[in-house]
């Protein structure tokens, strides 16, 4: 367990440096946010002037309040005139349903894929799916995402327009209702295929060569010397010590794709995460592309965190 | 086991998803009689109308509740709205409307005059209320309600603006309970009943985000729209939202890019409309940056001082080939501040416009002084103050507009054509706003939406609206160009009190003389509102103004109003698409069967490959 807790406190120092450095970075940043906040609005200078003082605070002080409550500094969001944590609020779900389902069906999917060809190396499946998945894995995700959209929902030729072309419901459905939910789930279909699509090659691929090294090892020699079936020899002795590489990826990956779904949720106009930082670029929306950075990286150092110790849990060589 | 498990989850999963190939698509084919959907790229950031400030969030405010007159839909002339009639003194100080009688909110309240005082005073009092609204009830003494009918507003000094008061009026009933301190969190987020307002429609649901939908008022005072359902989708993407155009998901876009907007050519049940609008795009100069009491502040290029200097790159700018090269034909070569589009406050310089002229240009500053040096690049003239210093120029554009990057791309190379360098340099507008506000700038590319009361653009040219310094820092105003001319503040404040349409037109045309003839801006163009929309479903569209204005996102609510579902009638006179609706009929049964053959085909496939796994676990246990 010492490597756990060395591993959770390493975390934490990351957090910690990330935490001030997110701080520092969006003062760094040119421009007045306060003409920003109010552009196009009727105020005089003593309004101004008030709410500058409000920005105007000595740093150790803003600091301080930061720390106490980093993802709303005291400052709304200057798109949305509310508080930060709200906002992220109402995006925070969809993403986290994307991602979940994407994450489940490329790692599901992949690794069957690595499977399979990488115990039969060489062979027609194993030749034609390396091919697919590394030409799927070179397509930029915004492309591969339109080029869906417009076969799938626009429908061209022979390929039916059944999708929406975005969104997660139907307007005018009741989310909740047996309907509404089926309506959800078409509405997901696209997105999640995207994003499946994409990280499908990583998976299969890991998975793949993993496997490779595993079936040159001894033990899967005295395995099917026993006489052991070959489908067991696979399953129960050489998949499970390759899987580990593609577990560490799999919680690696999740950190990375609440970010890498910013290209997928603007061509799906999925309300997501991703959607509101490219909404929070465009304002710039400091406040509130301060939180969504805070957001990402504690994402990508919680998912690290964890991969390392599911790693530890289940090969017991790592953890001295 | 635990794999067979999750392909046969996948598998349920799937067949799950299966029925809503069919339904999805069955029951929205019923609803779209009635049901009306706009595409648009903006979420409202607000419904509170005290707190949004984008364009989405206002288009909201006007369908949901209503003011007391309108800008008319041919001709942005006052009509009549809740108010339906009005009288002002003869020394022009006090007004009276007279409220429309038997109106009711939407939750079946009665709307009387006493709300509208109580909106009125509540902006005039609210410090918070007026940053939305500040500006229509500057001038106002007192709103008072005399009786359950009338309104009697006094106001300091005799105004044009008080048939324009752009103040939506809210119910009482509602907001009196929503106080100073929370007015600024209220959202204002539709309850079960939706948001309670006077105007012809009722937002029902907002999903953040995603879509906004309205449903027509039943108790609206007016004729009751044809359209039932509004529905406003939230689109990030320009390309999808032009494929669900094509799609039929949505029956309207507005605000296309040129490129999405020539890609709708063709598309069936689809018609394009370029509509002229109200904004424009301008090269702007630094004509002497300083503070609002006079102090000099920036470093800006002593020859752009010059009238002379800004003519003659007047007459080196070709705004037809911006036009056609930048907008694609979608738009107007410019000339004055207020827009074509307003006929009657627009000025025309006519004969004496600075017609495309490089020679002209060449010779205008040779004249003046400005002869090109040794290296083929003009200096200032000789005796002056910066004698011999070359006429170098920074020419900022925007790295958010293509069109700005373009434009700048042009105007640097016609400028170097007339012995002018130009460093041309693309910045956010958030960082150009800084750098315009301290005067460290020579040129900019931006632009405006001038809107049809022409007081806000004009007073973008005063004086007092130059930068300001407060507390040791400058800050940014309303003016980009720091123009300041004591003629010019004349007039604006002289237009300012003139009550009778005509006089104030004359005015405020006057103004735009002296700007073109001092030529702090360039106008480049006047671009147009790319709208495209599904005529084999809907028609009745009326633009503002007539007869190629917008359709919609309008100054009133007038095309909701008038918009209704194609019928066979308008069919029959064969000018509407019925081919393309037949067409969608049958390609979306056919399209629905395949998605249930290929499928089913799938679920199956996974099934199998779940059965064929378990097999040999057997075997071995």
């Amino acid at each position: 367990m010492g490597y756990v807790v060395r591993r959770v406190l390493t975390g934490l120092g990351t957090m910690a440096f990330v935490l001030v450095f997110n701080f520092f970075l969006f003062r760094l940043l040119p421009g007045d946010p306060i003409s920003l906040y109010t552009r196009g609005r009727n105020m005089d200078r003593e309004q101004l002037r008030e709410l500058r003082r409000e920005l105007n605070r000595p740093v150790g002080e803003q600091f301080l309040g930061y720390l106490a409550n980093p993802f709303s500094s005291g400052v709304d969001s200057t798109q949305f005139s509310r508080p930060v944590w709200d906002v992220i609020g109402d995006y925070v779900w969809p993403t986290l349903v994307l991602l979940v389902t994407a994450t489940a069906l490329s790692a599901i999917i992949g690794i069957a894929i690595g499977i399979k060809g990488g115990w039969r190396r060489g062979s027609t499946f194993d030749r034609t799916s390396t091919g697919v998945t590394l030409t799927l894995y070179a397509m930029p995700e915004f492309w591969l995402g339109m080029v869906l959209l417009i076969l799938f929902s626009t429908g061209v030729g022979v390929f039916p327009g059944v999708f929406p072309s975005g969104g997660t419901l139907t307007p005018g459905i009741e989310p909740w209702s047996v309907e509404g939910v089926l309506d959800q789930a078409w509405h997901l279909t696209l997105p999640a295929l995207t994003l499946t699509l994409a990280y499908l090659a990583e998976y299969a691929l890991v998975m793949r060569s993993s496997l490779l090294d595993e079936v040159r090892q001894d033990y899967l020699v005295t395995a099917r010397a026993k006489g052991l079936m070959d489908k067991l020899v696979r399953r129960r002795h050489a998949v499970p010590n390759a899987l580990l590489p593609t577990i560490t990826l799999v919680f690696l990956n999740i950190g990375f794709v609440v970010s890498g779904a910013i290209t997928v949720e603007t061509v799906f106009s999925w309300p997501g995460l991703g959607l509101l930082s490219y909404q929070a670029i465009r304002g710039p929306d400091i406040p509130l592309l301060q939180a969504i950075f805070l957001l990402f990286s504690l994402a990508v150092v919680v998912a690290n965190i964890v991969a390392d110790v599911a790693v530890a849990a289940l090969d017991p060589r790592v953890r001295t | 086991m635990p794999r067979p498990a999750l392909s046969a989850a996948a598998a349920v999963v799937l067949l799950a998803l299966l029925p809503l190939g069919t339904g999805g698509s069955a029951t929205g084919a019923e609803d779209e009689r009635t049901t009306f959907t706009v595409g648009m790229s903006q979420d409202v950031d607000s419904l509170n109308p005290f707190t949004g400030i984008v364009s989405s969030a206002y288009e909201m405010y006007q369908l949901n509740y209503d003011t007391l007159t309108d800008y008319g839909q041919a001709d942005f002339a006052a009509e009549p709205s809740l108010a339906e009639s009005w009288e002002v003194s003869d020394d022009g100080l006090t007004w009276t409307y007279t409220i429309r009688s038997g109106v009711l909110w939407s939750d079946g309240e009665p709307l009387t005059a006493r709300d509208v005082a109580y909106t009125f005073n509540r902006v005039m009092k609210g410090k918070y209320e007026q940053t939305n609204f500040g500006s229509y009830v500057g001038q106002i003494a007192s709103v008072e309600a005399t009786d359950d009918q009338t309104v009697v507003m006094r106001v300091k000094a005799p105004s044009p603006t008080m048939l324009h008061l752009f103040v939506y009026i809210l119910p009482e009933h509602i907001w009196r309970d929503i106080d100073a301190k929370d007015v600024t969190d209220f959202t204002n987020e539709p309850g079960p009943d939706g948001i309670v307002g006077s105007g012809p429609f009722v937002v029902k649901e907002h999903k953040k985000g995603q879509f906004i939908r309205l449903e027509r008022n039943e108790n609206y005072w007016g004729e009751k729209p044809a359209i039932q359902n509004l529905v406003f989708r939230i689109f990030t993407n320009e390309d999808s939202l032009a494929q669900a155009l094509r799609r039929g998901e949505i029956d309207f876009a507005d605000d296309l890019g040129s490129n999405v907007f020539e890609s709708l050519e063709g598309a069936e049940g689809v018609t394009q409309f370029p509509a002229t609008y109200s904004g424009f795009d301008e090269i702007a100069f630094n004509v002497g940056a300083a503070l609002d009491d006079g102090t000099p502040i920036g470093d800006g290029h002593p020859a752009l001082k010059d009238q002379r200097v800004r003519v003659a790159i007047s007459h080196a700018i070709d705004t037809e080939a911006l036009v056609e090269r930048v907008l694609g034909g979608h738009g107007t070569p410019g000339t004055s501040v207020i827009p074509p589009l307003y006929q009657d406050l627009h000025y025309d310089p006519g004969a004496s416009a600075y017609a495309f002229d490089p020679a002209e240009a060449a010779r205008l500053l040779d004249e003046a002084g400005y002869t090109e040096g040794p290296d083929g690049i003009r200096t200032m003239p000789a005796g002056g103050e910066d004698a011999g210093r070359k006429l170098s120029f920074r020419l900022l554009g925007r790295a958010s507009s293509q069109t700005s990057q373009q434009s700048v791309q042009f105007v640097a190379g016609w400028l170097e054509d007339i012995g002018i360098e130009v460093k041309p340099k693309i910045v956010s507008e958030d960082a150009l706003t800084e750098i315009i506000g301290e005067g460290t700038f020579d040129m900019f590319e931006w632009g405006w939406v001038v809107e049809p009361d022409p007081d806000y653009q004009l007073s973008t040219f005063t004086c007092a609206n130059r930068s300001y310094k407060d507390g040791g820092s400058v800050f940014a105003n309303l003016s980009d160009s720091f123009f300041c001319d004591e003629e010019y503040d004349a007039l604006y404040a002289q237009q300012k009190e003139q009550i009778d349409p005509a006089e104030r037109a004359g005015t405020v045309k006057e103004m735009q003389r002296i700007l073109y003839e001092q030529a702090p801006y360039v106008v480049t163009f006047y671009y147009d509102n790319l709208e495209a929309y599904r005529s084999d479903r809907f028609t009745g569209f009326t633009p503002q103004p007539e007869p190629d204005g917008s359709l919609l996102f309008q100054y009133g609510t007038h095309s909701y109003r008038s918009i209704r579902p194609v019928t066979a009638e308008d069919r029959a006179d064969g000018k509407e698409g019925t081919k393309a609706a037949d067409d969608d009929a049958t390609s979306s049964g056919l399209l629905t069967t395949a998605a249930v053959v290929g499928g089913g085909l799938l679920a199956g496939g996974l099934v199998l490959v779940a059965l064929r796994r378990r097999r040999p676990e057997h075997d071995v246990e």
